[in-house]
């Protein structure tokens, strides 16, 4: 992916983060949490342009939920609400036991997607998500078994090198996420941005994930650079300094308007599906 | 006797008036509601433990730096 493809007008996939679980309510009232809300965001995000949607779950109070069964109430309230999107589940889990970290890739249907953290990441001042390369093994063997297109997590150029160790063992395209943010995250500016790109094999089909303030500038980088971007309250709670967000569909329709003056058609579903191979 | 941290608490409503539909874990340590993620701390879910796993705790309770535990082995060189 390159320069070249926006130019020659290669179709934007847009992923719409609608909750997370690190943060909540209690950061951005509209961030929304119980199956009910996320599947009222989910509507309105597909509405405004995206085609994939990138799941955690949480019980009522907010806080994470890992289980199958949780996951199986999201996963369906959002697909009674949806029209056609493509559905990623998370498997992020920071503290979490392995085994928990599977559960919501054991949904009935089985999500098309799943994000599969590469590598460990500080949280807080005594967390690490630990990612160890037994549980990357074991939650990729689980999503080649179930049909699940692993993307790939990169939070910082040492887990691009983790993603090359089961390169080949990837269904092509490989899927990569880089993320730019702060912690253990690469850090986010233009020049580490094309850095990262650089870094990616040919072939890779790359997505910009920026946290924050440096969601809008690096994913209409990302635009330009020919990747394809992901937005949403998981990753910033804002729409402007000062200014919260009011829903996950206000920061989609950005994305697709920016696209749209850029001359970069927003991909349908069916399009997002032919450019990963879904 | 629950085993939760001693500071958490479950509100609705918090001291700057701030809503919920439902409770949600609220830090009495630090006087706000807490993010899911350091729920799980304050909760003690997957074996953690505030007095390990959380800073405002450790603060809260003058527990000072997680090096100054006493009965530890002197390790071997890791560096």
């Amino acid at each position: 992916m390159s320069y070249d493809d926006y130019h020659a007008g290669k179709p934007l996939i847009v992923t719409a983060a609608l909750t997370g679980g690190v943060h909540g309510k209690e950061a951005n009232p509209n961030v929304p949490e119980t199956p009910e809300e996320v599947a009222e965001a989910a509507a309105a995000a597909e509405e405004a342009g995206a085609s994939i949607l990138h799941l955690h779950a949480r019980e009522d109070s907010g806080e994470r939920a890992f289980s199958t069964e949780r996951f199986q109430e999201l996963t369906d309230a959002v697909r009674a609400a949806t029209d056609d999107v493509i559905i990623q589940h998370s498997t992020g889990g920071t503290a979490a036991p392995d085994a928990l970290r599977a559960e919501p890739l054991r949904t009935d249907p089985a999500p098309e997607m799943a994000s599969l953290d590469m590598g460990p990441l500080n949280r807080y001042q005594h967390l690490t998500s630990e990612n160890t390369r037994a549980l990357v093994d074991a939650l990729h063997e689980e999503m080649q078994s179930r049909g699940i297109k692993p993307e790939l997590e990169v939070f910082n150029g040492g887990h691009l090198n983790e993603s090359l160790r089961i390169w080949d063992d990837l269904d092509d395209p490989p899927y990569v996420n880089l993320v730019f943010g702060g912690g253990t995250t690469t850090i986010p500016s233009p020049r580490n941005l094309v850095n990262m790109v650089d870094n990616l094999p040919e072939g890779t089909e790359f997505n910009v994930l920026a946290f924050g303030p440096h969601q809008l500038p690096l994913t209409t980088m990302g635009i330009l650079m020919g990747g394809h971007v992901r937005v949403g309250l998981e990753d910033n709670l804002y729409y402007e300094k000062g200014t919260q967000a009011e829903s996950n569909a206000q920061l989609v329709e950005r994305t697709v308007r920016i696209a749209t003056e850029l001359g970069r058609p927003v991909a349908t579903t069916a399009e997002a599906r032919e450019i990963l191979d879904l | 006797m629950s085993d939760a941290c001693e500071f958490l608490e479950r509100r609705t409503t918090g001291d700057d008036g701030e809503s919920f539909d439902h409770e949600r874990p609220y830090c009495t340590a630090v006087d706000a509601f807490v993010q899911p993620m350091r729920a799980d701390v304050c909760t003690k879910r997957y074996g953690l433990d505030p007095e390990s796993d959380c800073e405002y705790y450790r603060e809260a309770k003058d527990l000072g730096s997680i090096t100054d535990a006493s009965g530890v082995d002197a390790a071997g060189d890791d560096s």
